[in-house]
């Protein structure tokens, strides 16, 4: 954690039998990262393309036949072992035949439910057409037409056809029925008033009946072309009534029969998916497994005998031997007599960075790494961050109160996160809160350390050791005004509160007055101690590179210019709390000559001189000028050194290197182009080394002020806590009559929401937002590089749990033609 | 001020549809795709484009039409979407993109149904975009007075109509004479559409329904030699909303033969330059693919202004042509007759 790991870029050459063994061992392991070793090459120009292809083929079916579940599968069961290529095959015949068996049911059940759907519409159009032709006396004339028409067929000249078509295109079917009749027809209709199944889809159809009625042969010819073209079904109907009775109760019988023999068919269908249902997420994996292990196998390049495969991959140099192990048992298991052999090959490449992780410190790596991934090897600030982080934040958020709601509910998180982890959600925000919930839990601890600090629960305070303030004045006076002076002097009983702040300032007319002192303090103080922590870890870094140099030239003059400045403003603070007190015998160390620690700064930054008003002294201390211009004077004397150090240094290292160039012999055309080229370096080396120093000092500046903003978030959530208290709460509990239970009752749930939605959530996230900023730009400008690529090994587990992020997105696909 | 208020109503719409047009293939993954040595690597290639999983859920052995079908699935799909979103006057623009689609399947299906196809054959070579409800039922017409009474009453192509009622019977030559008359009716339509929009829309989409009109123009011309239209019925085809008009349709009209329309196009510098350079000899673009070409330079042109429709009508028309291309390739492809493989028109 401390650094990344150290890697290793290893050459492996494997004979092709044994490399897929090895590497389904190492995508087991997760530990290495493989190289494409011949970007050039297209998809499908690849050696094990085929591979490939059968795997997509194999997870297409798999994933049609998981479709037609009825209900998701249970997880997979681990699979102890690698399948043999043999068993691969076997397993490929079984999913094929599988498929085919379904494909074969399904069809069987959807022409079974295309005639069950035929039959109910029949019996359906029937019971309606009934009513159309019993319920009216127009109807009965044209029934009794009909009849005519269907007895006799020379006499009557009405013809009808029934049918059934979808709701939705009713009218324009009716009009179109009119159009190209030219009027001449009776059209009649009733909606089916259940919605049907359609076989296929299983949606759901609304239909309606109708009928229609019309003169000859020729519009005869023509209804049935519209009705075909508005994919109408049309069905024989008979006339007369008790036709119709009987045709109803065969219909009847029919529909019986059909739907025993849909229920078995259904029955079938489902034991043969309740068998498959067992093991489908497991072959699934394994298809996927053998999917990546092929992708893998493809970036190796093959060797020009075309005996044995070439992989490079970086490896953690700690788990060397489990990639020596993965290679060693694919050889066993191929049985081949050559073994595969590791090699280790130096590189000036640059390596991947990995920092091991566990469920703790995960989060916080995460929110270094969304920054910029660390340059290999070099300090990781996640380790600090694990501390710093939860603390800036419970600086801005200190309440007791909200602490604790935010500590449970991390709590709750961090118990059951085995059940919450089983159940994966797409929801974002459920998942970003899950995924931080250790920085959560240690933010509301902390929040409730600050809180005991700043003694705010829900902005009222705890008298817990009892104030260290005294009453002074008698009931007379006390009686007489509303508000009156405590003098230090007499009220304050000289022992202090034994944590925190003492409750009796929660009553004070200046109890903002005296907490902003306090914070703005505190945030600068412990902004500038953030930032000389930050620009020391420097020191690691420049020792760990061997550019011991730089501690002299970079890190000395720094750390002076911000300690000379910033932390003497902050022993200023501290002198000035020990030193001055309400009854001090000195006059001069008195309350009103406390000095404001502010002027005296911008006064020494401006080389202005102090003046003191009456007794008071202009200074702190003796000889306090003197030192003020010399730190003034070491600091600025700093600057020059931070710019030109490391150019010029760099010139005479390049230097050195070429006097011995030249005394080597190396000839002297060389090195004149050598120069030029270092001139232009150096000025290179200058520009940037400017822009560097430019920004330390002025962000040694802008810095400090920006951790003020510690106080400003601090202040701000106080006192909307308290605004919520008094303007919510605090009218419910006032009063005694039963109306103000009710009022309590409603009051509280405002409160209690308000609370939760603004002062844990927004005010959480600002913070968090602000503290993120205060790591990012205060603290990991002064030594954070940033530049690396993070390690990403071939793992199976990442894999899998990709693609089920791509499969719940993807909406199944309809089954195969 | 057009530009200032156009984002209110369709600057979401145009992002996306400039989002949708960087999805567009390049030249260098048409590159990859000739080299592909079947349909499956085709397949494993255009999964690393922007089409990316679109053809994960077909089973092997893939066919060209299923690929065909797929492509315009996907196009349909972004178009509805565009569609279902606008709001006045766009979806009206959008509408009107649609109709031409309607034309098509009117033509398809009367010819069809003249050469004693069942409808339920000939339903899905229709394209999506171009459906309406009474599509069905077109069979029952057998002038075209019937079918205008009947069947495309009801439909927005009623209007463009309006000049083919007739009581002749439907046949071969009848169907072309519709189909163009209609085409001639909705780019007029189409054109005074944009026009009245006006702004950059006019600029963009004039050009290139101009140039659209004047091309079928000299198609219809160049077709019509040795066929028994006259020359006063083939006038009253052209489209009377392009450059050509009125002196170039007119010359159009006494043209006898393929010289003479080239002399025609003499007269005008774009469409010159795209006579040079077509041949009927092996290895020459034909007149067809030089239209092509000149078609998607414009098309290409319309991204480069903001704030206006023309790019919907741009983007669609430019993923036809890839999906013409993909299918293209595909086909030669499929049937190892890898000779011709390269005479697909890039885009970018």
């Amino acid at each position: 954690m401390f650094r990344s790991e150290e890697m290793v870029l290893c050459q492996l050459f494997v004979q092709p039998e044994a490399a897929y063994v090895s590497m389904y061992e190492l995508g087991e392991a997760g530990i290495a990262q493989f190289r494409d070793l011949n970007p050039h090459v297209n998809d499908f120009q690849r050696r094990y393309v085929t591979e490939v292809r059968r795997c997509n083929e194999m997870e297409r079916k798999l994933r049609w036949v998981s479709g037609e579940l009825p209900e998701p599968p249970p997880p997979p069961k681990p699979s102890p072992r690698v399948l043999t290529p043999r068993e691969i095959n076997i397993l490929e015949e079984r999913i094929d035949y599988i498929e085919s068996e379904i494909q074969e049911i399904t069809k069987n059940a959807q022409n079974l439910k295309t005639d069950y759907l035929a039959l109910i519409e029949l019996k359906l159009l029937i019971e309606k057409t009934q009513t159309f032709f019993q319920d009216h006396s127009a109807h009965r004339k044209i029934s009794a037409s009909v009849q005519i028409y269907n007895n006799d067929g020379a006499l009557g000249h009405l013809g009808f056809i029934a049918g059934v078509v979808a709701t939705a295109r009713v009218p324009s079917f009716e009009r179109m029925l009119w159009r190209i009749s030219h009027g001449n027809i009776f059209f009649k209709q009733a909606q089916i008033d259940e919605p049907l199944k359609d076989p296929v889809t299983s949606h759901e159809l609304q239909k309606t009946v109708f009928v229609v009625f019309f003169h000859g042969e020729q519009i005869k010819l023509r209804v049935k072309k519209v009705c075909n073209g508005f994919q109408a079904t049309l069905y024989p109907c008979p006339a007369t009534y008790k036709e119709q009775q009987d045709m109803l109760a065969g219909i009847e019988s029919r529909i019986k029969d059909l739907e025993m023999v849909l229920e078995q068919t259904e029955q079938h269908r489902r034991l043969v998916l309740a068998n498959i249902a067992r093991d489908i997420s497991t072959w699934m994996v394994v298809v996927r497994k053998e999917k990546a292990i092929y992708h893998t196998l493809n970036m190796f390049s093959m060797d020009i005998v075309k005996k044995c495969l070439i992989a490079e991959c970086w490896v953690p140099r700690c788990d060397l031997h489990i990639l020596q192990k993965a290679l060693d048992n694919g050889v066993k298991a191929s049985g081949s007599p050559i073994p595969s052999i590791l090699h280790h090959v130096p590189t000036l490449e640059i390596p991947p960075t990995y920092n091991r992780t566990n469920k703790f410190t995960r989060g916080f790596q995460t929110l270094i790494d969304s920054y910029g991934i660390a340059s290999y090897r070099e300090v990781n600030p996640a380790l600090y961050t694990i501390i710093t982080f939860p603390f800036l934040f419970a600086v801005m958020f200190g309440d007791m109160g909200h602490g604790l709601i935010m500590t449970a509910f991390a709590a709750i998180l961090v118990i059951f996160e085995k059940k919450f982890a089983k159940n994966k959600t797409d929801n974002e925000i459920w998942n970003i809160f899950f995924g931080g919930r250790y920085i959560i839990l240690l933010m509301g601890i902390f929040s409730v350390y600050t809180g005991l600090i700043y003694n705010d629960i829900f902005s009222k305070s705890l008298n817990i050791f009892g104030s260290s303030w005294q009453n002074v004045y008698d009931e007379g006076t006390l009686r007489n005004y509303s508000t009156f002076e405590l003098d230090p002097k007499d009220a304050y009983t000289k022992t202090p509160y034994p944590l925190g702040i003492d409750p009796a300032w929660q009553f004070a007319a200046n109890n903002i007055i005296f907490l902003n002192s306090f914070k703005m303090k505190l945030s600068i103080i412990f902004g500038v101690l953030h930032m000389a922590f930050g620009v020391t870890l420097s020191v690691v870094n420049f020792n760990f590179f061997k550019k011991a140099e730089l501690i002299f030239l970079q890190y000395i003059p720094q750390i002076l210019f911000l300690l000379l400045l910033f932390w003497y403003l902050c022993i200023l603070m501290f002198m000035k709390w020990i030193m001055y007190s309400a009854d001090a015998t000195d006059n001069a160390l008195g309350t009103s000559c406390a000095p404001s620690v502010l002027i005296i700064f911008i006064n020494m930054m401006l080389l202005k001189e102090s003046t003191a008003k009456g007794s008071c002294k202009p200074f702190m201390y003796d000889g306090q000028e003197i030192i003020q211009n010399i730190f003034l004077a070491i600091a600025f004397l700093c600057i020059p050194i931070m710019l030109f150090g490391k150019p010029v240094y760099q010139i005479m290292a390049a230097k050195k290197q070429k006097r011995g160039g030249v005394e080597g012999g190396a000839g002297g055309a060389g090195a004149g182009g050598a120069g030029g080229a270092a001139g232009e370096a150096l000025g290179e080396a200058l520009i940037t080394q400017a822009i560097h120093t430019i920004e330390y000092v002025l962000g040694a500046v802008s810095h400090t002020a920006s951790y003020l903003r510690l106080w400003a978030l601090s202040l701000a959530h106080a006192q909307l806590s308290a605004v919520l208290w008094q303007r919510l709460l605090k009218i419910g509990l006032g009063g005694g009559s039963p109306v103000n239970a009710i009022l309590l009752y409603i009051l509280f749930a405002a409160w209690a929401f308000f609370t939760l939605a603004i002062l844990v959530l927004m005010e959480g996230l600002s913070a968090f937002l602000h503290t993120l900023r205060l790591h990012w730009v205060e603290f990991m400008s002064k030594f954070y590089e940033g530049q690396g690529y993070a390690f990403l090994p071939f793992s199976f587990s990442v894999i899998l749990e990709a693609d089920e992020v791509d499969i719940k997105e993807k909406p199944n696909g309809g089954p195969p033609e | 001020m057009k530009g200032c208020i156009f984002n209110i109503d369709a600057g979401y719409l145009e992002g996306l549809c400039r989002g949708f047009k960087c999805g567009i293939l390049k030249q260098s993954d048409y590159l990859n795709l000739v080299q592909c040595e079947t349909l499956e690597d085709l397949k494993l290639h255009l999964q690393g484009t922007d089409y990316g999983t679109f053809l994960a859920n077909e089973p092997s052995p893939l066919s060209v039409s299923t690929i065909d079908d797929k492509l315009r699935e996907k196009l349909v799909i972004e178009f509805q979407h565009l569609r279902n979103h606008s709001v006045e006057p766009m979806s009206t623009f959008l509408d009107f993109i649609t109709y031409s689609y309607m034309i098509d399947n009117i033509i398809l299906l009367i010819t069809g149904t003249l050469h004693q196809r069942p409808i339920s054959e000939l339903i899905p070579k229709c394209h999506p975009l171009g459906s309406f409800e009474q599509m069905e039922a077109i069979h029952v017409a057998a002038t075209p007075a019937e079918l205008y009474n009947a069947v495309l009453v009801d439909t927005p192509l009623a209007p463009f109509f309006v000049d083919c009622i007739s009581e002749q019977d439907l046949d071969e030559m009848n169907i072309e004479i519709i189909r163009n008359t209609l085409y001639k009716a909705y780019l007029e339509a189409f054109y005074e559409f944009c026009k009245q929009i006006g702004g950059t829309t006019a600029d963009v989409m004039c050009e290139i329904l101009a140039f659209e009109a004047d091309r079928r123009a000299i198609i219809i011309t160049i077709n019509s030699f040795g066929t028994e239209l006259s020359k006063d019925d083939r006038a009253k085809l052209y489209p009377r909303c392009g450059k050509l008009n009125p002196d170039g349709l007119a010359a159009l009209a006494r043209a006898d033969d393929y010289e003479q329309v080239k002399a025609v196009a003499e007269y005008y510098a774009e469409y010159s330059a795209l006579f040079e350079g077509a041949g009927n000899n092996v290895g020459d673009k034909t007149l067809e693919d030089k239209f092509f070409e000149h078609e998607v330079t414009l098309n290409v042109m319309a991204f480069l202004q903001q704030f206006h429709f023309g790019v919907f009508y741009s983007y669609l028309k430019l993923k036809e042509q890839e999906c013409r291309n993909i299918v293209w390739i595909s086909e030669c492809v499929a049937q190892k007759h890898r000779a011709k493989i390269d005479n697909y028109i890039p885009i970018f």
